[in-house]
């Protein structure tokens, strides 16, 4: 087992909406088409890229521009597959070792602090290293290590040497395990007819739906809205992945990825299709005028006012046409999650 | 179902069964409100599979219920701000007694009875003063509104019975007025807090979390055989401050707070709907309907030792071996917290609504 603590599988579904879902069958070619084209893929992308990654890193551990452009396109892949949080990527929480964000309560630095502190000897194991604060693992870490001033100079060269090769190595090894287990069981479970934990086309249509609607709300709420604060208390340093320069690219890199999502759940309704395509476009314009990489802008309020219209556009994805997807699939919200007390 | 009710009904009629107990109403093991595919609200009493045993009309959406401790009697209580409760005897089907809340009071949802079962403890909001209270009622004379007392705080919402007989009292701290719907009026200033209280229902102790937390609403109890107190919290606040959402507290004494790490936590989203604790007291386990979650925490360290994805998961209760845990999506699991699988799991096309109430 990777670390102590699990996440149990037990799936998972969105939430069925009362009849008229259809009958058994008949959203295969749109279930066929996401796992083929759109999920698998993806998380191929990933493990190529944290492999390119490992090898940069043992080819030179400085953080120089050949790691720093390594760990940039792996860190691309991530962010392009990280809105399908089910299955392969939640067991033995290689999720949050990939990506330990947001984190509230600096729990990342302090982690990378006492390793280096103590030159603990667990960067010389791999599975060792599993064990370490899951804070200390994965991209986000790894960035302190490559561009952040306080980090990059701490300890001994030696050791940072040894910490950055065992986190590219840990993400290699994660993401090689993610996606073996997609290729080997769980496209299996969602392709036609539905098995494993899906009881039937209905749950397999939920977690599919759920991906697009969670990862348009992560992006609005939490790429978006965690710099935004309020409007008297905005929180720029709140930014993903500000070290590196890569908050806004985080926000457009998801955006591409969910819409290739939602296009492909839009099926053959062609009215749907370019209603999502106008909805998304929208968005990505204003991200691509934006021009403030960090999200910095946040801090006067015409700057906060132009990243607020770009949540804006996002949360209205979510309200119309991903709603609009859901009614094709015969899926909606939790009746909990809704309205809870 | 039907077959078994008639059955039941049958020999009531006929005098058979002098003294009901709760092994005539087929023992349920669980009870839940729900909604059911037509829309309409249900109280259902399940085994201890999740198989529904019966299940009863609501005239509107229920939230909790209290099991009477030696009768087959369950008071399933309208969703805040209802204002009806509804006595159904679990072998017949029979509403057997309905209580209305008093005039300028609301029920929570929840309740609790005395150790003897002679009354029922019932948390309400007098809306006007702005204050909770707790109303008391008489099993015997058909559930009549005997006395009311101090909840202690703004928005009492759950209610349980302690080893002793006496009560602990989760006011949220939220003011509503039943004219503005469920719209919170006090955010700023709001204190919620845990109040003691005797059996008889004056208050001997309270315990509030430091002024930092006082947006953390306490809203909902579960409790081990020895009288650990787990409470459960939803953060009213920026929810990526959002703190804590899991309390362990023994009267008297400090509460210990359990949290998850970073985005572990934040997988929450500031709201935990349920909670439950394991017999002996080891772990406690919050539901998050919003991140789809479950977490289950050690409750002597307060660590996060196990979580259990799931959509739509809100009711929890403990079962045998760990958690039980249902979902908006019909699903009823039986976690075991030993080996970190679902042990069984049962569907229904049920919605089952914000709890899984334990009976026994």
């Amino acid at each position: 087992m990777r670390r102590p603590l699990r996440t149990a599988l037990i799936p998972l579904a969105f939430v069925l909406m009362p009849p008229g879902a259809g009958q058994a069958g008949e959203f295969d070619a749109t279930v066929t088409d996401v796992v083929e084209n759109h999920i698998l893929p993806r998380f191929d992308a990933l493990a190529e890229a944290s492999e390119a990654l490992d090898a940069a890193a043992l080819a030179d551990c400085t953080p120089g521009p050949a790691l720093k452009e390594a760990w940039g396109a792996a860190f691309d892949a991530w962010i392009s597959a990280s809105h399908l949080r089910f299955g392969p990527t939640e067991a033995d929480n290689r999720a949050f070792s990939l990506a330990f964000w947001p984190d509230s309560r600096g729990a990342t630095p302090k982690a990378l602090s006492a390793l280096i502190a103590d030159s603990d000897p667990a960067v010389e194991n791999a599975e060792d290293f599993t064990q370490v604060s899951i804070a200390a693992q994965g991209f986000y870490a790894l960035e302190y290590m490559l561009y952040d001033d306080q980090f990059t100079g701490m300890g001994t060269p030696a050791y940072r040497c040894a910490l950055i090769r065992a986190m590219t190595g840990d993400i290699e090894r994660t993401t090689l395990a993610i996606a073996s287990d997609w290729h080997e069981t769980w496209a299996g479970y969602l392709l036609p007819p539905p098995s494993g934990p899906y009881r039937d086309e209905d749950e397999v249509l939920g977690e599919l739906f759920g991906a697009l609607s969670q990862g348009l709300q992560f992006t609005s709420d939490t790429r978006l809205g965690r710099p935004m604060g309020t409007f008297d208390r905005p929180r720029a340093t709140r930014a993903e992945a500000r070290r590196s320069g890569r908050s806004l690219r985080h926000v457009e890199l998801s955006l591409a990825a969910l819409r290739d999502l939602g296009e492909r759940l839009s099926g053959d309704d062609a009215e749907l299709l370019a209603q999502v395509d106008e909805g998304f476009q929208t968005a990505q314009d204003l991200a691509a005028d934006l021009d403030d990489p960090i999200f910095a802008g946040v801090d006067d309020p015409s700057g906060r006012l132009r990243v607020e219209i770009l949540q804006q556009a996002i949360d209205h994805i979510r309200e119309q046409e991903a709603a609009n997807i859901g009614a094709r699939l015969g899926v909606g919200a939790g009746f909990n999650a809704l309205d809870g007390d | 179902m039907t077959s078994r009710r008639t059955f039941l009904a049958g020999m009531l009629a006929a005098g058979a069964l002098p003294t009901p107990t709760w092994a005539e109403a087929g023992d349920p093991a669980f009870l839940s409100a729900a909604r059911a595919p037509d829309g309409a609200y249900r109280l259902c009493g399940l085994d201890a599979r999740g198989q529904v045993l019966f299940q009863q009309p609501l005239p509107a959406r229920g939230h909790a219920a209290a099991a009477h401790p030696t009768r087959p009697e369950a008071v399933a209580f309208a969703r805040r701000p209802g204002t009806f409760a509804l006595v159904v005897d679990c072998r017949s089907g029979q509403i057997a007694a309905r209580l209305d809340s008093p005039e300028g009071r609301h029920f929570y949802g929840h309740g609790a009875f005395s150790a003897d079962g002679a009354l029922l403890f019932t948390p309400e909001n007098d809306y006007e003063a702005g204050q909770g209270v707790i109303g008391v009622w008489d099993v015997a004379s058909g559930y009549s509104r005997v006395d009311e007392v101090p909840s202690g705080g703004v928005g009492p919402h759950d209610i349980l019975r302690l080893p002793d007989g006496s009560f602990v009292v989760a006011n949220g701290g939220i003011e509503t007025h039943p004219d503005a719907g469920r719209a919170k009026l006090n955010l700023p200033v709001m204190r919620p807090n845990l109040t003691y209280m005797s059996a008889a229902g004056s208050i001997r102790s309270q315990m509030e979390l430091p002024e930092e937390m006082h947006l953390n609403s306490i809203r909902h109890l579960a409790l081990s055989d020895d009288g650990l107190v787990a409470f459960a919290m939803q953060w009213q606040g920026d929810e990526y401050e959002a703190p804590a959402l899991l309390g362990l507290h023994r009267e008297g004494q400090e509460p210990l707070l359990a949290m998850a790490e970073g985005p572990m936590h934040d997988a929450m989203q500031g709201y935990a709907g349920s909670v439950a604790m394991d017999a002996a007291g080891t772990r406690a386990a919050i539901s998050s309907p919003r991140g789809g979650l479950v977490q289950i925490f050690d409750t002597a360290t307060g660590a996060l030792v196990e979580q259990v994805a799931e959509a739509d998961a809100c009711g929890l209760s403990c079962g045998a071996g760990g958690f039980v845990i249902t979902s908006g999506i019909g699903h009823v699991i039986g976690y075991d917290t030993g080996s970190g699988r679902s042990d069984w799991q049962a569907a229904s096309e049920m919605q089952w609504d914000n709890h899984l109430v334990r009976i026994g």
